[in-house]
């Protein structure tokens, strides 16, 4: 009996308070559109010397967030659609939501004064949270950015310059993985091979069967170009890998090229703050970026490039070059011309949410690869096939291999599944195709990227499931 | 949640206009704006109406709700829908010719750092010349600064006087920098052009100074018209530059942050521009590049359409707007002139929605720094939110005018906002209140 009263006030009270609290500021069940005379008073109501946000739920004992909380801070999703492709564009709760809402209202009630006063002590507050999660020295390492896709273009800049201004000779090089992001490979083109730079693809086989066999072909390809007198200026390596979605094991490579003599390395953690243990000091690398919009659960759209204090590089700049240039970068990029803001400004308000979970954000990461390599296997068994990695390969995300009966045998085809599934099954997930080596030709070609983040139930996987079940038994194929 | 086009403008039809948007009905729309505020700086942040801003949050919740979804079927088609407002709004030829980006500040990065690339690539030689006002936006030389001059090449800056008396001044001054330019066989790459200069705020001439560009040999004109859409006429085909870009929240009432940038189609323009955050679609031209830069909140640049339609609801929409502020800036200006007992920088038909008053001489602004204080002291004293600009005395020159403001008139703007902002400074003054003594 008193379990059951101590039950009571861990999941009711609190889910009470919460229903009071009223953050359904963006559910789709209220009306959306505020109306003029509650938009007054709602603007009026804000101090505007008050930086954080409004709302905060206190539960009357100290408890953990709840799975209806949960569901209610991700009611703004789509309820048709199993979400499980979190890898792509992310997921932000409720109440992030409404914490940047409340910057932008800030904003835009007096921009001036949230100009002079309040935009650069939030950014500040937002780099040294971040300084935190990842465990950098110093929080002049840190700039806020708005995406992986920025910090890229950053770096590679300055490698133009370097060629341009003759620090680099034509011919140096960049190493890259041939799983790297397609935009960062255009990156690479637009910036340093037009500057006259080198480019380096390590071969990379899919399915992988360990971390050995990654670091090896790595190494292979750094020794047989140093043997031809190459100088290898810059590495750039995933953390996790976005198609395939594998976990690189970065430590590891990063001493590889120290040992080479690479001269910088660049981490790509796209997907690194919340899928993967970010400790920049550990992985040692130069440069370390990652999104915090995908696994960190901050809105479109925001993102820090790490740059190490102690190693001397040339100094970095934001593209869209202000008033602040060449105060340093992370000075830089705090301002770019007048924009929205906001999205950097809510990291505090992330770091709330994930500190209502046990274990904080590191509990989240544990529990959801646990989840995901369950659910993984649930599938592989269901259509019996088999995973792309071992499970120490995989974070929150996992390749599933895909029935090959359905008979998919190009890039289009898996476009045309995913298109499939959203359309007719209410499934979202990212569908990806793999050349098969010659010698497999009875190997899956299409592999599932399935997901895993709070909000997930185990009836999305099921959905999924079904939905393959239907369409091999359909007789559903590409071929 | 399914959600039709339809969902996120206002009226799909026209209907026809019985009853403009009333006094009221503006007040409602900027409640949001802080109502102890005299906001007569619009030219700094610009503004957006509340119903611009819901359909923003429809798009930001699409968004959210599906993200898969939106980016597939609804993010490209909604950004092209924005280019095809914009490219009837000023007149270009191509929709191709109209690429959505943050802000002039990005604009201005695109077309620099494709003339650092003309530099690097030895299309250009290192001391060929980059032409600018002196009054061009700060950041705007610093972007010159960072690729540029970095690249080697050589930057020209043409003097203006201030206060200005009429545009055969700053035609003079601009034909002697580009003889300086074209001076020892060197060519003249590129012509930075203000359409409106910040501060201190004045039209520039920019039809006149694009034609003296072609007839000196100019390679490429760029106009920064960072405050020109919903402020002056923008009209590509007569103004002919090759770029022009323009920022969207500042007078033409979308949130932060959009601008366009204008990239003259031409037979002889073998240029090719790129956004720098290069991502997915490079090489596939400039506005589809930047159409997709990454994972990012996109909606500002989706919400054209219900911008058209607030504006709509105006007499003679946005050419009325802009005719209506800038007749009232000169109105209050002149008002405010008198009170103070000193002038206009510049004659009227050189202002647009903005105006540059002299403030009193008492005030003993003698400095960058000074203005800066004066600024704070207003907002945070008398709730007036004006920027000031320095004008540094001439040799020889005593008692003058160092100071003047910049007022704003956009249709929110009551007169009330500027007798308090008169009554400010007729306070400091007789309170003998001077920036040096003021910490």
């Amino acid at each position: 009996m008193a379990l059951r009263i101590i039950m009571f006030y861990r999941y009711y009270v609190p889910h009470l308070l919460l229903r009071q609290q009223n953050i359904q500021i963006l559910g789709p069940k209220l009306s959306f559109h505020l109306s003029r005379a509650s938009s007054y008073n709602y603007y009026r109501n804000l101090n505007h010397t008050d930086t954080q946000t409004n709302f905060s739920i206190k539960p009357k004992f100290s408890s953990f967030i709840t799975d209806s909380e949960i569901q209610i801070e991700f009611s703004h999703h789509d309820p048709g659609v199993a979400r499980i492709n979190n890898g792509s564009f992310g997921c932000s709760p409720a109440s992030v939501i409404a914490a940047l809402q409340q910057w932008q209202l800030k904003w835009l009630r007096q921009p001036d004064h949230f100009y002079f006063n309040e935009l650069q002590k939030g950014i500040l507050k937002s780099r040294k949270a971040v300084k935190d999660l990842i465990n950098a020295e110093d929080v002049d390492e840190i700039s806020i950015v708005d995406n992986a896709t920025t910090a890229v273009a950053i770096v590679l800049h300055q490698m133009q310059w370097a060629f341009s201004e003759g620090k680099f000779k034509k011919g140096d090089a960049v190493i890259i993985l041939q799983c790297a992001y397609g935009a960062v490979k255009n990156s690479i083109k637009a910036y340093f091979s037009r500057a006259g730079g080198y480019v380096i693809e390590v071969p990379f086989q899919f399915p992988v069967k360990s971390s050995e066999e990654i670091v090896s072909e790595f190494q292979m390809a750094l020794v047989k170009e140093k043997a031809g007198g190459r100088r290898v200026r810059l590495a750039m390596i995933d953390h996790v890998t976005s198609m395939p979605s594998v976990v690189l094991p970065v430590k590891k490579l990063v001493e590889v090229c120290r040992k080479e003599g690479v001269d910088q390395v660049f981490i790509d953690g796209a997907h690194g703050v919340g899928c993967v243990d970010v400790d920049v000091q550990e992985i040692g690398a130069d440069f370390y970026t990652s999104n915090l919009h995908k696994w960190f659960f901050c809105p479109a759209s925001v993102a820090f490039l790490y740059c190490r204090k102690s190693v001397t590089h040339s100094e970095l700049h934001h593209p869209m070059v202000s008033h602040d240039y060449g105060k340093g970068l992370a000075i830089e990029s705090g301002w770019i011309g007048t924009r929205d803001y906001s999205p950097s400004l809510v990291v505090p308000s992330a770091v709330e949410f994930t500190n209502r979970f046990e274990g904080g954000i590191e509990g989240i990461r544990r529990r959801n690869h646990d989840a995901v390599v369950e659910m993984g296997n649930m599938l592989a068994k269901a259509w019996g096939t088999n995973l792309g990695t071992p499970p120490d390969m995989c974070a929150s995300m996992i390749m599933v291999g895909i029935p090959a009966c359905l008979g998919v045998s190009s890039d289009d085809d898996a476009l045309k599944l995913r298109t499939h599934l959203r359309e007719n099954f209410g499934v979202e997930v990212h569908i990806y195709y793999q050349m098969p080596r010659h010698e497999e030709v009875a190997t899956p070609a299409g592999y599932a990227r399935v997901s895993h983040q709070v909000y997930n139930k185990v009836d999305d996987y099921y959905k999924f499931r079904d939905a393959i079940n239907q369409l091999v038994s359909d007789g559903f194929t590409y071929t | 949640m399914a959600s039709s086009p339809n969902h996120h403008n206002g009226s799909a039809s026209k209907k026809p206009k019985l009853t403009f948007i009333t006094p009221d009905e503006i007040a409602a729309e900027f409640s949001h704006h802080d109502p102890a505020v005299a906001r007569i700086n619009n030219g700094s942040f610009g503004s957006c109406p509340d119903s611009v801003l819901q359909s923003q949050r429809r798009w930001q919740l699409q968004y959210l709700s599906q993200p898969d979804d939106f980016y597939f079927n609804h993010l490209k088609s909604g950004i092209l829908r924005s280019r095809s407002i914009i490219q009837r709004l000023i007149n270009a030829d191509h929709v191709d010719e109209v690429s959505l980006v943050d802000n002039a500040t990005t604009a201005a990065a695109i077309v620099l750092q494709q003339a650092a690339w003309g530099f690097s690539e030895s299309k250009f030689e290192k001391g060929d010349a980059v032409v600018m006002l002196h009054y061009a936006y700060g950041a705007v030389k610093k972007s010159i600064e960072a690729y540029v001059t970095r690249a080697g090449g050589h930057v020209i800056e043409v003097p203006l006087p201030f206060p200005l008396n009429s545009n055969e001044e700053i035609v003079s001054e601009f034909k002697k920098a580009l003889e300086k330019g074209k001076a020892n066989g060197r060519r003249v790459r590129l012509a930075v052009i203000d359409h409106i200069t910040s501060m201190p705020c004045v039209v520039i001439p920019v039809r006149e100074l694009v034609r003296i560009c072609r007839e000196e040999g100019v390679d490429q004109v760029f106009v920064d018209a960072a405050h020109s859409i919903g402020c002056t006429e923008v009209d590509m085909k007569e103004i002919g530059a090759d770029y022009y870009t323009s920022n969207l929240h500042k007078w033409f009432f979308c949130p932060p942050s959009i601008a366009f940038l204008y990239c003259r189609k031409s037979p002889k323009s073998n240029v090719e521009l790129h956004h720098p955050v290069v991502s997915h679609e490079y090489g596939n031209g400039l506005a589809i590049e930047s159409a997709w830069i990454g994972t990012r909140d996109y909606s500002p640049q989706l919400v054209v359409p219900a911008v058209l339609d607030f504006v709509e609801r105006f007499e003679g929409g946005i050419e009325g707007i802009r005719k209506r502020n800038h007749d009232a800036v000169v109105e209050m200006g002149q008002m405010l002139a008198k009170a103070w007992g000193t002038h206009l920088g510049c004659p009227p038909e050189m202002c647009a929605s903005m105006v540059m008053i002299g403030l009193p001489v008492r005030l003993g602004i003698s400095s960058e720094k000074d203005t800066l204080k004066l600024r704070t002291h207003l907002r945070e004293k008398f709730g007036v939110e004006v920027p000031i600009y320095f004008r540094p005395p001439k040799n020889g020159e005593v008692e003058v005018v160092t100071g003047y403001c910049r007022i704003s008139h956009q249709v929110y703007n009551k007169v009330d906002d500027y007798y308090k902002f008169r009554d400010a400074i007729n306070q400091l003054v007789s309170d003998g209140f001077t920036c040096a003594l003021h910490t």
